[in-house]
């Protein structure tokens, strides 16, 4: 029981890490809040609704794709023009214009109501047992592609010419270019990686749910803003595992009946975190390169 | 029906100025929301469960909600930029989740039996909040804002109270909110806390983004907009969304400052000199 709960608490919380690390990777580099980045989310669930007929790694590659050309449209739209560090909260504004747009697009297409995904009683609802443990095929199917990802985000930021440049521009924008690093493909890089992180995530959040609705954007997408903030902004280790323990945190104040009280666990939880230590909760204050990306 | 048009069109300018009066002394809030639903059900706690008239649970709310801002606000008031809008949006989600929890107002049935508010009420309260606004726009006062918000630590040094003028303006806007909500709610008789989304509160802020943010007719006039055109064009309303976040683009595209880096154009014409001024 309490392995199971700690079970699902990892899943939705490695959902949760996936999205946060999105953000963070945008404030991190660029230093702008990506408002556009949970309606991504919302669209790699639908992503999931057109794909279902095709075989799922399909799926996995279309969202992937979606997402970061969204990414590209996101940044074009609503980052290009507002570079400088005064347009910080203009930037954020505009992208929340771009995050209406595309739910009202989206919503145009596929109706306001959630769409179900005609996968139940599939392969991934099976379950099986370890240890007298019982596990879905859809969890597994979460931590193996969340764990992917982001050991993939990893290996890009760490090991390859395009991640040296994200961290050089992460570090500091005017020096990076002086240095021949060009800024503008450096960020069109890294809205596209972190859309399409966010697209895979709604799309594995609508396999988890069997459905794929329009509001979850405001709902667990803004909730994945609120761990970004408590890991640290620009932290991706402190996003990851923020994720994690809100993810944990949360099934279990589910399982203790508070219901939708637990709804407030991760706003309250930003709010204490924003006040005690603005920074939030991992960062230790210094931007080095292992800090910030 | 166009009673109800120019109804909703005065609590969103109120909302929008709510907005505004924050803006002024550099603080953006999507709590908007959230003190919008303080408002409407303190009043109608007051009206329904002790038999208040309107006017009295109105301002009582409103005082009760500056109240309850000011507590928020002290601390989250030293936070700026982005850190203020997290925390904000936060209080909104807070303040609608809480609300779905008190059985006492309904809980997530929602709260019905608020009655009075009328066309007349809306419009007294926006003639009075619009005159506040126009006198404060001439006063010291806006003076006092408009240095707190271009550099609080010069207006430090000038011996002026940023914490005290940031929490003046988070309050107001607070009590404006919660006067467009508790006539929102005695005219809909019937609110449910999903009436208080964290949607509303973007909404509102994109209203003043619309209008602009220099002085208090951009947020009148943003409001205004974005309230009745649609109910007169029908290609308006179906993709209202939409088209809204486009003018919103093509605003802050065509205006690359932004219109939240502010031009001072305040009521003496005679400062009206543009200059590239600080983030918020």
């Amino acid at each position: 029981m309490l392995v199971g709960l700690l079970i699902n608490g990892l899943v939705s919380g490695a959902l949760y890490a996936l999205v946060a690390v999105g953000f963070t990777l945008v404030i991190g580099v660029l230093d702008k809040l990506n408002f556009a980045h949970p309606e991504v989310l919302m669209i790699g669930g639908f992503v999931a609704v057109v794909a279902s007929g095709l075989p799922p790694y399909y799926a996995f590659i279309a969202a992937f794709a979606t997402g970061g050309l969204l990414g590209l449209v996101v940044e074009f739209a609503a980052f290009r023009r507002f570079t400088d560090a005064d347009a910080k909260i203009t930037a954020g504004l505009a992208s929340m214009a771009v995050g209406l747009v595309l739910t009202d697009l989206t919503q145009k297409v596929f109706g306001t109501e959630s769409v179900s995904l005609p996968i139940g009683g599939g392969w991934l609802s099976r379950r099986f047992q370890i240890a007298g443990v019982e596990f879905l095929n859809v969890q597994i199917v979460i931590v193996l592609a969340t764990a992917i990802l982001t050991g993939g985000l990893h290996v890009l930021l760490q090991r390859t010419r395009v991640g040296r440049q994200i961290r050089a521009v992460a570090e500091s924008p005017v020096s990076a270019s002086l240095l021949g690093v060009n800024v503008l493909r450096v960020s069109q890089a890294v809205f596209f990686v972190s859309s399409a992180l966010a697209a895979e995530a709604g799309l594995l959040l609508a396999l988890r749910s069997g459905a794929a609705s329009s509001d979850i954007g405001l709902t667990f997408g803004l909730k994945a803003l609120a761990i970004m903030a408590i890991g640290g902004l620009g932290d991706l280790r402190g996003a990851m595992l923020g994720g994690l323990v809100i993810g944990v945190l949360e099934a279990f104040m589910f399982h203790l009946g508070l219901g939708r009280l637990s709804e407030l666990t991760v706003w309250l939880a930003m709010i204490v975190t924003l006040m005690v230590r603005p920074r939030g909760l991992f960062s230790s204050g210094t931007h080095g390169l292992e800090q910030r990306a | 029906m166009i009673s109800d048009q120019l109804f909703f069109t005065g609590i969103n300018v109120l909302l929008a100025w709510s907005v505004y009066i924050g803006l002024v002394t550099g603080s953006l809030s999507f709590a908007q929301g959230a003190f919008m639903a303080f408002g409407c059900y303190g009043a109608g706690v007051l009206t329904v469960k002790f038999g208040w008239p309107l006017l009295p649970a109105c301002l009582v709310s409103a005082i009760l909600s500056a109240m309850i801002a000011a507590v928020l606000g002290y601390p989250a008031l030293r936070l700026r930029g982005v850190y203020l809008i997290l925390v904000t949006i936060g209080i909104t989600f807070c303040a609608r989740v809480a609300l779905e929890n008190i059985d006492y107002v309904g809980g997530v049935g929602g709260f019905g039996g608020m009655r009075g508010a009328d066309l007349n009420a809306v419009i007294v309260a926006v003639l009075i909040v619009g005159a506040f606004l126009l006198w404060f726009s001439f006063s010291p006062l806006q003076r006092i804002c408009d240095a707190v918000r271009e550099d609080d630590r010069v207006a430090s040094s000038l011996a002026i109270n940023v914490t005290f003028i940031r929490l003046l303006g988070f309050s107001a806007g607070a009590a404006i909110a919660a006067i467009a909500g508790a006539l929102y709610g005695h005219y809909m008789n019937f609110v449910r806390p999903e009436s208080f989304d964290v949607l509303l509160s973007i909404y509102v802020v994109l209203y003043v983004v619309l209008g602009g943010t220099n002085n208090m007719l951009g947020p009148l006039i943003g409001a205004t907009l974005m309230t009745l055109l649609p109910e007169y064009f029908r290609v308006l309303a179906e993709w209202r969304p939409t088209v809204f976040g486009l003018a919103i683009l093509a605003m802050l595209l065509f205006r690359p400052l932004g219109l939240l880096a502010f031009r001072l154009v305040t009521a003496h014409a005679s400062v009206s000199a543009p200059r590239k001024s600080g983030s918020l």
